[in-house]
């Protein structure tokens, strides 16, 4: 197994503020890893980092196996990155944005141009293309800002809170992109504040939390770490609440034999309570992040 | 890396020709200033040829000193927002996003000029000495400013904020153009003013450039002004190269 992205033991302080103690993680080669946490966890100084717009104060990392340290310029051939930090100039417009992009990485004038056509088109902007970037919705910029950090074809990318403040269909439409890059081979190590977003789109899960790495694996190795199956109702009328928490011990109670739950709904229905929602279910990533960091999302 | 300034040179000359509005805002600022100073204040004598004759070389000296603040707004602008961290995850070479700058606002600063020039030629204003003194005149104003842009560009990459980058600019450069002998003459002044205005180096700038396209010049003028020239960019270039490097690392 390759790793695309590899990391010990990251530090880094700022003063007396420890952002990142001591960070390890990996990314296989064409898969998409998440990093989750909340505010301050430290997830947008990992990724400068790992993008060499930082070094770390300890700790090493490379990128396609290059150092980020001592082949900062290898490196930056293999890399985009698209995020809170990286951004597009609003003076210009769309297609001149990614023009310029495709000349600095030393294509000529017509296939930049060309370039810059083909990922106007691919992310919906090309009516968009000849207006100035300062004019973009929240969506139309994020998608500018992704394709001005894909006119290099980087085999690594980051992303790091791609979809804050995005609507949900802008946020599909960005999920779909990211979906078809790692299908073309790309690895992408993406940080979000949403359990949703990462239960989506990544392989693997590194949840961190004060600048450790609260817990680490796959969507579903880190949901089966907070418990088993869940029962969750939802009784129709608000009176019955009562009688349900009586039956029930909750309205969310752990099931330990799957033979529990129809049993206790039918205690429910015996009871004459009608319930407007029932679930059987696996906990969510809200509920490994809730037992991991004791932050209610 | 030459290629690559020029890209972002091309980059920051762009916004010129995206909004035609900043070109019209570049005409109309030394427009606005000759019309104040030449037809409002200058006139009122009558003398409107001769004020033209005193006040065009200060106008060029303003314009051209006001047009470096934008090299450290537009590298703040960069910083606050994002660009310039793009740039640095690209493999192009460190120095470019600077140079590519200033190149851009070298640029601009000669189409300044050329305005204010054009501007003057309009309202009557024609060198009365010859073209390689005239020549010498935009030579010194353009090397004047360009030392003070890397002022300007340390500036910016200090403060990272824009509008708190633009109030300083300014409040450094208006001191020194108003209160200088750019538009009016020391003699008629209170004494402190007259002091300040002797040690102020935009007065031996605008001498020095009415010296060369009007006449009467003082060697001493132009000393000077190259003097500050090279004082500034003694300062400037280094404190801006290590800020840049600080930021670019």
């Amino acid at each position: 197994m390759t790793y695309a992205i590899e990391a010990e033991g990251l530090v880094k302080r700022y003063g007396d503020k420890v952002a990142l103690a001591g960070i390890d993680l990996r990314a296989r080669t064409g898969t998409v890893l998440g990093v989750l946490g909340p505010n301050g966890a430290g997830k947008t100084t990992a990724v400068r980092i790992l993008a060499t717009l930082q070094t770390p104060d300890e700790g090493s990392a490379r990128v396609g196996g290059f150092d980020v340290r001592k082949q900062a310029a290898k490196v930056r051939e293999l890399i985009g990155l698209t995020g809170q930090y990286a951004s597009v100039d609003e003076q210009l417009t769309g297609a001149q944005n990614l023009v310029m992009m495709g000349r600095l990485l030393g294509l000529p004038r017509d296939q930049a141009r060309a370039r810059a056509a083909e990922l106007l088109d691919r992310f919906g902007l090309t009516e968009a293309g000849g207006r100035k970037a300062g004019g973009y919705s929240g969506g139309m910029r994020r998608r500018l800002d992704l394709a001005a950090s894909l006119v290099s074809s980087p085999r690594v990318l980051f992303l790091d809170e791609p979809t804050t403040g995005l609507d949900p269909h802008a946020r599909n439409e960005l999920w779909q992109v990211v979906r078809e890059l790692v299908a073309d081979g790309v690895t992408v190590l993406l940080t979000t504040q949403y359990l949703e977003e990462a239960d989506q789109l990544a392989d693997d899960i590194l949840l961190i939390d004060g600048g450790r790495v609260a817990a680490s694996g796959t969507p579903g190795e880190l949901k089966a770490t907070a418990g088993g199956h869940r029962l969750e109702v939802r009784p129709l009328h608000e009176r019955d609440t009562e009688k349900v928490v009586t039956i029930m011990g909750g309205l969310t109670v752990p099931i330990h034999d799957l033979a529990e739950a129809p049993a206790l709904l039918r205690k429910l229905d015996d009871a004459g309570i009608v319930l407007a929602e029932h679930a059987l279910r696996l906990p969510s990533l809200d509920d490994v992040f809730l037992s991991l960091t004791g932050v209610s999302k | 890396m030459i290629s690559q300034s020029l890209t972002l040179a091309w980059r920051s000359l762009i916004p010129l020709r995206n909004s035609p509005g900043q070109l019209v805002g570049l005409l109309m600022q030394p427009v606005f200033m000759i019309v104040v100073f030449v037809y409002l204040f200058g006139g009122s004598g009558g003398d409107r040829a001769g004020a033209v004759l005193y006040m065009l070389p200060g106008v060029l000296t303003q314009v051209a000193l006001i047009a470096t603040i934008s090299t450290g707004m537009n590298l703040a602008t960069d910083i606050d927002n994002g660009v310039f961290d793009r740039f640095r995850t690209m493999p192009i070479a460190r120095a470019a996003p600077l140079a590519g700058r200033i190149l851009a606002d070298l640029a601009t600063l000669m189409v300044t000029i050329a305005m204010s020039l054009l501007i003057g030629y309009v309202v009557g204003f024609r060198v009365q000495t010859g073209p390689l003194e005239a020549l010498a005149a935009v030579g010194l104003i353009v090397l004047f400013a360009f030392a003070l842009s890397w002022g300007s560009a340390y500036l910016g990459l200090m403060i990272k904020s824009v509008t708190t980058m633009q109030s300083m600019a300014t409040a450094v450069l208006l001191p020194l153009t108003f209160g200088s002998s750019a538009f009016i003459p020391a003699t008629d002044m209170p004494g402190w003013l007259q002091w300040w205005m002797g040690v102020n180096p935009v007065s031996h700038l605008a001498s020095a450039l009415r010296g060369l396209m009007v006449g009467g010049l003082h060697a001493g003028d132009v000393w000077i002004s190259l003097g500050w020239t090279a004082a500034i960019a003694a300062v400037f270039v280094p404190l801006a190269l290590r800020a840049y490097n600080r930021r670019v690392s």
